[in-house]
């Protein structure tokens, strides 16, 4: 479900919003964990999600207004 | 102009020089380009401006939720609607963050609503809070945020205020494109030349540029242009487009926020702006003091103007919020709704406003937590530990008590807390752009582009000759208005006399105002020192490089060829899209969608 090449602009503007909103970051995760590391066993989606949160605990980003 | 030439070019450079040092902070660029003083000096800025920021910022909030319980109310309930968030994403749906937003933003306009039936119920008084009660509760929030972990509180708010913020501003663009409200405000004031303006004093030569702050040129997109941004970029050439057009971007809401305080009638703009001291708290006292400046607003205009919004007054709602709140619900309500959801959308951008600001005050103070425990960490092993729970509660207490501190005093403060610390706020703001500029500057001559270094030189300087020229007046000069020191030396002689000046109303007010322009005045001085010391630190390393009297040693990390090719703009151009076709006919894109392909070779 990465690619969503070929739906119009409906397709394009979720795609957009998922890229934004950090909800694709498991599907990219997935993808690199096959290619560059097969064999190994893949996180599930609850454990990579919990581990992404842990990491924004350890490294907080600034902001601005 | 300050965006073309400074805060544009700021926030590039220091996005690209981070990225080629592995997106180091503008504090170890400083060490490591300019030297151990200069990093230290420049540390040290960023952590005061960013309690002054914080404090300027929750100073906002407090004077948009003061005896609002309407406003009160919707804002109070973000935080049950992120707990709630955060667990479902948690626990229910983890990674669904697209829902979650959708119900969160959903359960807001909600709360927005259900506001307007708590201010007319018996509820309404529980939600009345005065100004210090809500110092109190936004401190012990800001603490609260700062040792929860992330995903409870902060991260749910995030996306909230992403989505409230990204709606808010599109839907104010259109607005005003379908109203094309007429600006009622003089394109220049009379205030302009003689420095006696009520809302801020000072000629329009330096503080216009001070005032502006982060619409032109903002040091705090430096420190997240370092660290933060290069961990997100993918290629160097995008830079270009997220550095310089990020800040167009900010520019562009600049613009409109400027537009919505504009299309006000001056008289009631005057009479939400000026210190209180000097309104009184009637519509009568502030009809008659904004007529003393020239202005005309009738009582009946100011109650009226009040109704119209559901507020109990608009009298000295000074921060901003709340008149940015009244130019966005006349835009709104002219062009959807009319009058009749003008009370709405009021609250709708009081409610935009806060939530984005609260979320930069906890994530503000937990950076902050993050940064003291990382400098005492040097000192004292455990401290540095994230894990060390009495380490997290004892820095997160320190810097939440620093701005809670310039809180309190800005709230209290006789002669407007927002007129007092702005200022100061808008020069720390544009010395950490000093800051940046000049590190920036020493990286171009360093690496042998002195050809180049006038592109970040030049706004450097004026930069600096503006900044420290603000500076200069705000400690030095005779006008009482402008000068901390001198309306110290003012309100101390009349105290030593047993005098009340206005507008204190008593010897304890007037004991206040003495402390509190003695602590602005000194911190002016510091900031102004810190600078000078950091700008000719680095002119050392200038001009021992320009001499060449030694080799220039860059910190830079050695060149890697990416593998990774993706458009340099949001819409690839013909050439582009051709090399795309030209990848995937030779089979293995392995990410991608839309019209932004991304591939590895």
């Amino acid at each position: 479900m990465t690619t969503q090449r070929g739906r119009g602009v409906f397709g394009r503007v979720v795609w957009y919003l998922r890229e934004v909103m950090g909800e694709s970051a498991y599907d990219h995760y997935v993808e690199h964990a096959r290619r560059a590391h097969p064999g190994m066993p893949v996180m599930s989606r609850r454990e990579f999600e919990r581990q992404r949160m842990d990491e924004q605990d350890r490294n907080p980003r600034t902001r601005c207004c | 102009m300050g965006v073309i030439f400074a805060g544009a070019v700021q926030d590039m450079v220091t996005l690209f020089f981070s990225m080629r040092r592995d997106g180091k902070s503008l504090g170890q660029m400083a060490r490591e380009e300019i030297g151990p003083f200069g990093g230290a000096a420049a540390l040290i800025a960023v952590l005061s401006i960013m309690i002054i920021l914080l404090a300027v910022l929750a100073l906002v909030v407090v004077n948009a939720l003061a005896a609002s319980p309407w406003g009160t109310f919707s804002i109070a309930m973000t935080i049950p609607i992120a707990l709630f968030m955060g667990f479902y994403l948690r626990v229910f749906r983890p990674g669904r963050v697209i829902e979650t937003t959708v119900i969160g933003v959903a359960l807001l306009l909600l709360a927005i609503g259900v506001g307007s039936l708590i201010e007319n119920s018996s509820l309404a008084g529980a939600f009345t809070l005065a100004p210090t009660t809500l110092v109190v509760w936004l401190v012990v929030y800001g603490f609260a945020a700062s040792v929860l972990p992330v995903w409870m509180l902060l991260a749910p708010r995030d996306y909230l205020s992403t989505f409230m913020k990204v709606g808010a501003i599109g839907l104010l663009a259109l607005g005003i494109l379908l109203t094309r409200p007429v600006m009622l405000n003089e394109a220049v004031t009379k205030f302009a030349g003689n420095g006696q303006g009520p809302v801020f004093a000072g000629a329009l030569f330096p503080f216009v540029f001070i005032i502006i702050a982060c619409g032109a040129l903002s040091g705090f997109h430096s420190l997240i242009a370092s660290g933060t941004s290069p961990k997100m970029i993918e290629k160097e050439s995008q830079v270009r487009l997220i550095g310089y057009g990020g800040m167009l971007t900010e520019s562009f809401v600049a613009v409109m926020a400027m537009i919505a305080a504009c299309v006000i009638e001056p008289g009631l703009y005057y009479a939400m702006n000026a210190p209180a001291g000097v309104l009184g708290t009637t519509v009568q006292s502030a009809s008659a003091a904004v007529a003393k400046i020239g202005f005309t607003v009738t009582p009946d205009q100011l109650s009226a103007a009040a109704a119209a919004v559901q507020e109990k007054t608009l009298v000295a709602r000074t921060g901003g919020a709340p008149t940015l709140a009244v130019g966005m619900s006349e835009i709104f309500s002219g062009a959807f709704g009319g009058q009749a959801l003008k009370a709405f959308w009021y609250h709708f951008a009081i409610m935009f406003e806060a939530l984005f600001i609260l979320t930069t005050v906890d994530a503000g103070t937990r950076v902050g937590r993050f940064m003291l425990q990382d400098t005492l960490g040097n000192l004292w092993k455990p401290i540095g530990r994230p894990s060390w729970r009495p380490g997290v509660y004892a820095t997160s207490a320190v810097i939440v008590a620093a701005w809670g501190y310039f809180l309190y005093t800005g709230v209290t403060n006789p002669l407007g807390g927002i007129n007092q610390l702005f200022p100061l706020f808008g020069i720390a703001n544009q010395l950490l752009a000093a800051v940046a500029l000049t590190v920036a500057t020493t990286i171009l001559i360093k690496s042998g582009r002195v050809r180049w270094a006038w592109v970040t030189a030049a706004p450097l300087l004026w930069d600096v000759v503006v900044t420290l020229t603000a500076s200069w007046q705000k400690v030095f000069s005779a006008d009482t208005k402008v000068g901390f020191f001198s309306q110290r030396a003012k309100f101390h002689d009349a105290l030593d006399a047993g005098k009340v000046l206005p507008p204190a109303k008593s010897l304890d007010d007037m004991q206040q105002i003495v402390t509190n322009s003695t602590v602005d005045g000194i911190l002016a001085a510091f900031f102004a020192i810190l600078i000078v010391a950091v700008l000719l630190d680095a002119m050392r390393v200038w001009a021992v490089t320009l001499g060449g009297r030694r080799e220039p040693v860059l910190a830079e990390t050695p060149y890697e060829r990416s593998e990774l090719w993706a458009p340099a703009g949001l819409i690839p151009t013909a050439e582009e899209r051709s090399h795309l076709a030209e990848l995937r006919e030779r089979g293995g894109v392995l990410t991608g969608a839309g019209g932004q392909e991304v591939r590895r070779e």
